[in-house]
């Protein structure tokens, strides 16, 4: 899976994808993600609405890319989980850490 | 419900678990009366076995499965046969690890997810079956738009 992304200025970039994420595109989430934080981007939104399946290995995947981001001094927000991402975030007990946010503006509007 | 049993053989690699989504594919569309949230419960813990079959084979130069999915009046059933070396994967009661964890969730989550997941060493391939009784567990909360 390829990764898109959209920068909005203020270090907050938007990161897309469609497909599954797991133990085959959690690796290219992972090096996208480390890409905009060396280009001094580290308030990350990734849009998950184009995620219809995620595993654990994809759950895994983001959240090195939180830590990653908050290493940084920023944070990694999600937007748009579909059911299927919602349920594993939520027996995960993720969803703590990792609160949907409705839009890419309300991620960051603090 | 009328009983249908379909199988797939993958070997990985080069296959990985894209070969079981598009199989679980097929089976849904032959399969049409069973729910939605049935089918997310059940492909999300057959394909987190199939990963860890996978991904603890791969040191092993690899693994050729077979998988059979089966649904009845008792739910959606899976036996996933392996011919990895026995012992690779420990089934015991898995605890979810903590929330900034970055692995150790699969067989937790298969857990969370069916209501049942047995392990038997038979003719030298290890064998996973799963069962998922019909929305066993509530459906999740629909995600805000």
């Amino acid at each position: 899976m390829e990764f898109q992304t959209e920068t909005l200025g203020d270090g907050v970039v938007v990161i897309r994808g469609e497909g599954r994420l797991n133990m085959v595109s959690g690796p290219a989430l992972r090096e996208t993600v480390l890409r905009e934080l060396e280009a001094g981007n580290p308030r990350v939104v990734v849009e998950l609405d184009r995620i219809a399946f995620m595993d654990s290995s994809g759950l895994g995947a983001l959240i090195s890319c939180l830590k990653a981001a908050r290493e940084k001094g920023g944070d990694l927000r999600i937007v748009g989980p579909s059911t299927q991402v919602s349920m594993v975030l939520r027996l995960s007990n993720v969803d703590t850490i990792l609160p949907p946010f409705e839009s890419v503006e309300a991620a960051y509007r603090d | 419900m009328t009983e249908s049993v379909t199988s797939l053989l993958f070997n990985s690699p080069p296959d990985d678990v894209d070969a079981v989504h598009e199989f679980l594919e097929q089976v849904w569309q032959a399969n049409p009366g069973i729910g939605e949230f049935d089918r997310m419960a059940f492909e999300t813990a057959l394909i987190e076995l199939s990963a860890n079959v996978i991904q603890h084979a791969s040191g092993e130069g690899g693994v050729t499965c077979v998988l059979s999915v089966t649904s009845d009046a008792d739910g959606l059933h899976a036996s996933l046969s392996d011919t990895a070396d026995a012992g690779g994967i420990v089934l015991v009661d898995r605890a979810m690890p903590d929330e900034l964890s970055e692995s150790g969730r699969g067989i937790a989550l298969i857990q969370a997810l069916v209501d049942e997941l047995r392990y038997e060493r038979i003719d030298e391939r290890n064998v996973w079956t799963i069962r998922k009784a019909p929305q066993a567990i509530e459906p999740p909360a629909a995600a805000e738009a």
